[in-house]
C-alpha cells in the first residue's frame, strides 16, 4: 500500500514537471527523459515495456501524449493512469486557459518569435529521441535497416507515419 | 468513421462572430449558432479517434471542414498559439476553443471527448499487445519492427523541420541560418549523446535560440 502511493506520487511529480517542457514538439521530445527516468533509473518499466508502449501511443488512434497515461497504466494499474494523466495535464490546461484568454485580446509578436525560437530546438530533440529508442530497440539486422530506412524514405516520401508503423510490422513479423 | 455534425439545437442569438471578437479574429466568421458542450465534446472524440502520428490533420479536418467553427485563418492562429504553450497541442487548442465557445464548462466537455475513449481505446490496445507478443515470437517481432519505425519517423521529422528552417529564410545571411543549425546539432549531442535531464537542456537551447532570433532581428532591421 505505502509503495502504491509511493509509485503514484513518483509518477504525479515526474508527469506535473514533464508537462511544463512538452513545447513545440509534444511528447516525442520527452521519450529520452522518460526512458532514462522509467527504465534506467527507477526501473519500472523493462526496455521491452517501454517500447511496445511507444510503439502502441505511436501506431494506435488518438493524441500521442497518450503514452503519459500509458505508461501510468502499466506501471500502477488504473490509479496509474488516472494520476499521470491528471498530473500531465494540470499546469498546461491552466496555463493555457489563462493565456488563452489573455491573448485573445492582444496582439502576438512575442508569440511568433517564440515559436520561431523554438523550432530549431524541436528539430534537434526529435532526433535526440529518435536516436535514444534507436539505441533502445534495435539490437538486430532488421529493426536497424528499418529505423535507417524509413528515416530516409520518410523525408522523400510524406505519408501518414500509421503506414510505415504497418509496413514495418509486416516486415519485421514476415523476417522473424 | 467520422462522425456527422450535430446540430445542437441551442439557439440563443449569440453568434460565432460574438465569441471571437478581437481584430485577428474578427473577419470572415459564418453565423451558424455557437456549438454546445455535447458539439463540443462529440467533435473532440472525433478528432482523438482520428489522429494518428499527431493531431493537426484530424483538428483542422474537424474544426474548419467538418464543423465550421472557425476558418482556415482563425484556426492556424488559434493552432500557432497552442503550439507555443506547454502541453499537448490538441489539449490546449481544445481548451481554448471551447472555452471561447462556451465558457469555462467548455474546456472540461472538450477534454473528456479527446481523451477519454481514446485512452480506454489505447489502453486496451496496449493489453493486447503485450499479451500476444509474449505467446507469439511474429508478433513481439512486429511490435520490434513498429518501434524501430518510430524511432526512424522521429528521426525524419526532425531532419524535415531542420530542412525547413534552413530553406525558410534564404535572405537571411548563412552565419546566421548555421547558428541555428548548431542549436539543432548541440541538441542532439545534448540529450542522445550525453543524457543531459531534458529540462535543462531545453533551458539552455531555448536561451540560445533566442538570442540567435532577437539578433537576427537586428540584422533585418538595420539591413
Amino acid at each position: 500500500m505505502a509503495a502504491q502511493a509511493h509509485i503514484l506520487l513518483l509518477l504525479a511529480w515526474h508527469f506535473a514537471l514533464l508537462s511544463l517542457f512538452a513545447v513545440g514538439g509534444g511528447v516525442s521530445m520527452l521519450i529520452p527523459q522518460l526512458h532514462q527516468e522509467f527504465v534506467l533509473q527507477y526501473r519500472l518499466l523493462d526496455e521491452r515495456s517501454f517500447t511496445e508502449l511507444l510503439a502502441v501511443s505511436q501506431a494506435a488512434p488518438g493524441p500521442n501524449f497518450l503514452l503519459i497515461p500509458l505508461i501510468g497504466f502499466r506501471v500502477a494499474s488504473w490509479p496509474g493512469a488516472a494520476v499521470s494523466m491528471v498530473a500531465f495535464l494540470v499546469f498546461p490546461v491552466t496555463i493555457t486557459f489563462f493565456i488563452g484568454r489573455l491573448l485573445h485580446q492582444h496582439e502576438n509578436e512575442w508569440i511568433a518569435r517564440f515559436r520561431r525560437g523554438f523550432r530549431p530546438v524541436t528539430g534537434g530533440l526529435w532526433i535526440a529521441s529518435g536516436i535514444v529508442v534507436a539505441i533502445a530497440t534495435d539490437h538486430t539486422l532488421v529493426p536497424i535497416a528499418l529505423t535507417i530506412g524509413i528515416a530516409v524514405l520518410a523525408l522523400a516520401i510524406d505519408i501518414s507515419p500509421l503506414w510505415w508503423c504497418v509496413a514495418a510490422g509486416v516486415v519485421g513479423a514476415v523476417l522473424a | 468513421m467520422l462522425i456527422g455534425p450535430i446540430s445542437s439545437g441551442f439557439t440563443v442569438g449569440v453568434t460565432r462572430a460574438d465569441c471571437i471578437t478581437s481584430g485577428a479574429y474578427g473577419a470572415n466568421v459564418s453565423d451558424s449558432p455557437k456549438p454546445s458542450l455535447l458539439d463540443l465534446a462529440l467533435g473532440f472524440m472525433n478528432i482523438g479517434l482520428t489522429s494518428v502520428g499527431g493531431a493537426g490533420g484530424p483538428l483542422r479536418y474537424v474544426i474548419v471542414k467538418q464543423r465550421r467553427w472557425l476558418s482556415e485563418g482563425q484556426f492556424a492562429e488559434l493552432y500557432g498559439i497552442a503550439q507555443a504553450l506547454p502541453g499537448a497541442t490538441a489539449v490546449n487548442y481544445a481548451v481554448m476553443l471551447s472555452d471561447r465557445f462556451a465558457g469555462p464548462l467548455g474546456p472540461l466537455a472538450a477534454l473528456a471527448g479527446l481523451i477519454i475513449p481514446s485512452l480506454l481505446l489505447a489502453i486496451a490496445l496496449a493489453g493486447i499487445a503485450s499479451q500476444l507478443a509474449a505467446v507469439n515470437a511474429r508478433f513481439a517481432a512486429a511490435e520490434i519492427g513498429v518501434t524501430a519505425a518510430v524511432a526512424g519517423i522521429f528521426v525524419s521529422n526532425g531532419i524535415r523541420l531542420i530542412a525547413q528552417i534552413w530553406r525558410g529564410t534564404p535572405d537571411v545571411r548563412v552565419a546566421w541560418r548555421a547558428a541555428r543549425l548548431a542549436i539543432s546539432a548541440l541538441g542532439v549531442v545534448l540529450v542522445a549523446g550525453l543524457h543531459m535531464f531534458i529540462p535543462f537542456a531545453m533551458l539552455v537551447l531555448i536561451s540560445l535560440s533566442m538570442i540567435v532570433e532577437t539578433r537576427l532581428r537586428g540584422v533585418a532591421n538595420e539591413a
